[in-house]
């Protein structure tokens, strides 16, 4: 499994938003996807949106409630097809199937389109450590392979970076000349990988929907690096995670309506590739041997609780983290591992546990934007909310882990407002206590533990010479 | 099932006032009286209210809410209305006490039927007494800022727009991404203050270029955000609640 | 050999699943879902119902297509018959400098000569098909020569603006994909109005061939493109940036 760095997310989003460049840059561009969604959607008309939605939340629920049948047949119909399906019970396991599947093959270069469950392994670590070249065509993944970095934005792992800073990345690996023109810049690196796809032994896919029916894995792409990788090796291995089979063929249409809109404000991607096994015995190319690997890498756990099932609904498309106004000031880093934002917030957790991501329900505000433009109607405030339950109070296998400091703080208060005396008495006190501090009606500083943030950027209002309950009482109350 | 009522004389509505407009903004509250008296509303104030528990629930904490909620679901019983002045008190009652007591029957069914005669307060005086014209006036640029909650959850939009139109004096300037949080989140705001308050930047420059002299918003959350370092930063624009605005006669900017 | 499943893991694998959504016993029944029980009969009228609503709208439809399909980025060209159609194909390759001309060897190219119109010009044609005169393992060498692949498609869909190409003998996959100018021949009775359209289609012939034939398709929906560098578009990556669709009748 790839480093979980979530527990650092307090200090990464705080150097995420001193990071003057980075913020110039989030500025531009995570509002830019956001529009070009809003204007595809407009297009579409919002009642023919809903609709869509509708149908393809009913499409995801309705697979997931018959997954064993559904993954029963994905393996039948695969099979069928010439290719071999493997299920992995996590990362390692994956991982393994993999490197022997490379081994076997001798395969010493590996092309790879965008597979976040690739990622979810560290996949490319692995192949590196056995003298196996692994190359990442999708454009933004090439440069965070080359920076050494994890992907910044589900669908643009490079989105934080500045053109200065992959044309350096460029010259350092490829000795590239420097540039300032994205346009050459995208040539430097299709001239590069134009060799690895002609050269390489086996290509790597992700998944963005698998058809159990017909045994058809569906890639959504714009550069043609999907295609390549499905074309040009003599081995094919898609990755993909237990979640994504859709029952039908049919069922596609309705997603091909709503991913590409939602990630990038595109009526269709450039391309649509459909594959699902090896090359027939007519075909002029295509891969030798196909294998698909389905993990579960912690699903199973959240197929299993109900509460949190529908989080296996997400295609991926990333709407919610360019609507998110956490993503938009911190970006995908701060979020510790392969996925961010929204989205983020609830599968780390899940699938890497409470211990290590039970920061990540507590950052956002809850302003339900994300949940506005899901595809698949994940309700994602409520599922954080019930993370957030989980975490302090415990349940569902995890311990309840507030601070102490808050929990008492928290049962301070809870004992103030349990009945109108004790509010009364509290607001009582409380206006002593603030007198030092108040001024105008404003308190500048707050020194308490915990609420002492407040008071850095804002003024806190002083509590009131008297409560309404107390002005009602006397003078507002008239019959 | 919200309904609309004509001949407003014998409305009677409990005001559930929120802890925080009780505590730190009675002048809101005060204001909401006035408003609702002069539409002809028989205004009762149920005292043992307190809190409704969406702080505790939104820290986790769901045992502490749970307890408060049901102690809410008391004080509020058997009432004909109840009108909130808040986008995320009126949303915890009416979207999340179902999440809530999800395993307690008894409470769930008190808990549909206490959301069933819940209303916003902007919501309350143009669907229920369909009025948007409550003898305000005002002189000055108002805009507006959608609170998450009263948004996405309560789905009001054009009520509290519509009041604001209807109040003599008042220009209406709508600011850019007036839908946009303005960073509060509750704990949110004191657990990860620099995010917190790097988005409230955000909105706080939508509200200078919108030119307006006041931005109202129905949440006394998001005003306290706001409001907080609008005073720390001496802007030249005022928060104000919606029921302050409504309650104005004659004032200025 | 090759890595074969490991069918005690997936046994496994599967009981976990029932486990997970709280089931003893594999479910005896296929799960409700509008399209899944219907056989091969009903899909095959399916079809037939959809080509004959295809049919009545076809010149409506064609519209319909080029319109989308230049939004898309395609540059489109209607055509009145296959001489002219060989004549656009010839003048594209012109233009864009092209040396060699890749094709595929479909059936289209017995009524459309390209290979005459591109010979006039100077330009050398290739079939990119294994046979007497070519072995599959140059293809992919050739295909990455040529400046410009030109085939026909299996289908167009008006919805998306989209060429549906189906590799085949004759047609493979890197024709329309390694050239840097990529030109597609669409005759009128190909052009379908819907997504949902060509995967009726596609399930029926699923069916039929009980996957015997080859599960790999593109739909082709405008150039190759990135915006993964500050979010500015670059048309042209590892595909063609140059795709036309040329209407013949």
């Amino acid at each position: 499994m790839s480093e979980v760095k979530s527990k650092e997310f307090q200090s990464a989003s705080k150097a995420a938003l001193n990071d003057k460049g980075l913020q110039r840059l989030l500025g531009r561009v995570v509002h830019g996807f956001a529009d070009l969604r809003d204007a595809a959607v407009e297009e579409v008309t919002e009642p023919v949106w809903e609709q869509l939605r509708e149908r393809a939340r009913s499409i995801k629920q309705q697979t997931l409630a018959n997954l064993d049948y559904y993954l029963e047949l994905v393996d039948k119909s695969v099979t069928r097809n010439g290719g071999h399906v493997h299920f992995a019970k996590d990362a390692d396991e994956a991982n393994k199937i993999v490197l022997e599947i490379a081994k076997r093959h001798d395969v010493k270069r590996v092309v790879k389109s965008k597979s976040m469950v690739s990622e979810e392994m560290g996949i490319n670590q692995v192949l590196e450590a056995n003298g196996i070249e692994p190359v990442e065509t999708d454009l933004g993944e090439y440069i965070i392979q080359l920076a050494k970095e994890t992907p910044f934005h589900i669908i643009a792992p490079a989105l934080h970076k500045s053109r200065e800073q992959v044309s350096d990345l460029f010259h350092d690996w490829l000795k590239s000349q420097p540039t300032n023109e994205i346009e050459e810049l995208c040539r430097i690196a299709r001239d590069e990988l134009r060799d690895k796809f002609a050269t390489a032994d086996m290509g790597i896919t992700g998944a963005n929907f698998i058809v159990a029916e017909t045994g058809t894995v569906m890639l959504v792409t714009n550069e043609g690096n999907g295609r390549m990788t499905t074309s040009a090796p003599r081995v094919l291995v898609t990755l993909a995670g237990m979640e994504k089979v859709v029952p039908a063929l049919e069922d596609l249409a309705t997603f091909i309506r709503l991913l590409p809109r939602s990630a990038t404000g595109q009526r269709i991607s450039a391309y649509t590739t459909f594959l699902g096994g090896p090359r027939s015995a007519t075909d002029e190319d295509g891969p030798e041997e196909y294998h698909l690997v389905l993990v579960d890498n912690g699903r199973m756990n959240v197929l299993k609780d109900p509460e949190m099932r529908e989080v296996l609904q997400c295609i991926r498309c990333g709407a919610c983290l360019n609507t998110c106004p956490v993503y938009q000031k911190v970006g995908g880093h701060a979020y510790g591992w392969v996925y961010s934002g929204p989205i983020g917030a609830i599968l780390t957790p899940l699938l890497v546990g409470m211990d290590e991501g039970k920061e990540l329900p507590f950052a956002s505000s809850l302003c339900g934007a994300c949940k506005d433009v899901c595809p698949v109607k994940i309700d994602i405030p409520r599922l954080l909310l019930r993370l957030r339950g989980r975490a302090t109070e415990g349940g569902n296998g995890v311990k309840g882990s507030a601070p102490w400091i808050q929990k008492l703080m928290v049962r301070r208060w809870f004992s103030s407002v349990k009945t109108r005396q004790a509010m009364n008495r509290s607001a009582k006190l409380g206006r002593l206590l603030q007198r030092p501090v108040a001024r105008g009606g404003r308190i500048k500083r707050i020194p308490l533990p915990m609420v002492s943030g407040w008071t850095q950027q804002r003024d806190f209002p002083a509590l009131a010479p008297k409560s309404f309950s107390e002005v009602w009482r006397d003078s507002l109350d008239k019959p | 099932m919200h309904q609309t009522r004509r001949g407003r004389q014998s409305i009677k509505a409990s005001l559930f006032i929120t802890c925080t407009i009780d505590q730190f903004y009675p002048q809101v509250g005060e204001a909401v009286v006035k408003v609702l008296r002069r539409l002809g509303v028989d205004v009762n104030f149920p005292e043992a209210q307190t809190c409704c528990g969406q702080p505790f629930f939104n820290g986790g904490y769901r045992q502490e809410a749970k307890d408060l909620a049901r102690r809410f679901l008391d004080v509020f019983d058997g009432n004909d209305y109840v009108i909130v002045p808040s986008g995320s008190c009126g949303s915890m009652v009416r979207s999340f006490y179902s999440e809530l007591f999800a395993d307690d029957a008894d409470a769930l069914a008190r808990a549909e039927d206490l959301a069933s005669r819940t209303y916003e307060f902007s919501e309350f005086i143009v669907n229920v007494l369909e009025v948007t014209d409550v003898g305000a006036s005002f002189a000055g640029k108002v805009t507006y800022h959608d609170a998450c909650h009263l948004l996405r959850e309560l789905h009001v939009e054009d009520q509290p727009r519509s009041l604001i139109q209807a109040v003599k004096g008042v220009e209406l300037v709508e600011m850019e991404a007036s839908q946009a949080c303005c960073g509060f989140g509750g704990l949110f705001s004191v657990k990860f203050p620099h995010i917190s308050t790097a988005i409230l930047d955000s909105k706080l420059q939508s509200i200078e270029a919108s030119g307006a002299d006041v931005v109202v918003a129905n949440d006394s959350g998001c005003l306290m955000q706001m409001g907080g370092a609008m005073s720390r930063r001496n802007m030249k624009a005022k928060p104000m609640h919606l029921a302050e605005l409504l309650a104005q006669e004659g004032g200025r900017a | 050999m090759t890595l074969l499943p490991d069918e005690q893991a997936k046994k496994e694998f599967l009981e976990r699943v029932r486990t997970a959504l709280g089931r003893t016993e594999p479910l005896k029944h296929v799960p409700d879902h509008p399209s899944l029980k219907m056989e091969l009969p009903q899909q095959e009228q399916k079809v037939r119902t959809i080509q004959a609503k295809n049919e009545a709208r076809r010149e409506r439809l064609i519209t319909a297509l080029l319109s989308r399909a230049e939004q898309m980025g395609w540059r489109v060209n209607r055509v009145p018959g296959p001489e002219e159609a060989a004549r656009a194909v010839a003048e594209i390759a012109r233009d864009a400098g092209a040396k060699k001309a890749a094709r595929s060897a479909q059936d289209i190219f017995k009524r459309v000569d390209v290979d005459g119109a591109l010979r006039k010009m100077g330009i050398n044609p290739l079939v990119l098909a294994s046979g007497r005169t070519r072995h599959r393992s140059q293809l992919k060498g050739l295909s990455f020569e040529a400046e410009v692949g030109i085939t026909g498609v299996d289908y167009a869909i008006a919805e998306t603006g989209s060429c549906v190409v189906i590799p085949r003998k004759g047609l493979s996959r890197m024709v329309s994909l390694a050239p840097p100018v990529y030109i597609a021949l669409v005759e009128p009775a190909q052009v379908m109005e819907s997504l949902d359209d060509v995967f009726a289609i596609r399930r029926m012939q699923y069916m039929q061939n009980n996957g015997r034939d080859t599960n790999y398709m593109n739909f082709i929906s405008g150039p190759s493109r990135t915006a993964d560098i500050e979010m500015t578009i670059s048309i042209g990556v590892h595909g063609p940036g140059q795709v036309h669709l040329i209407m013949i009748g």
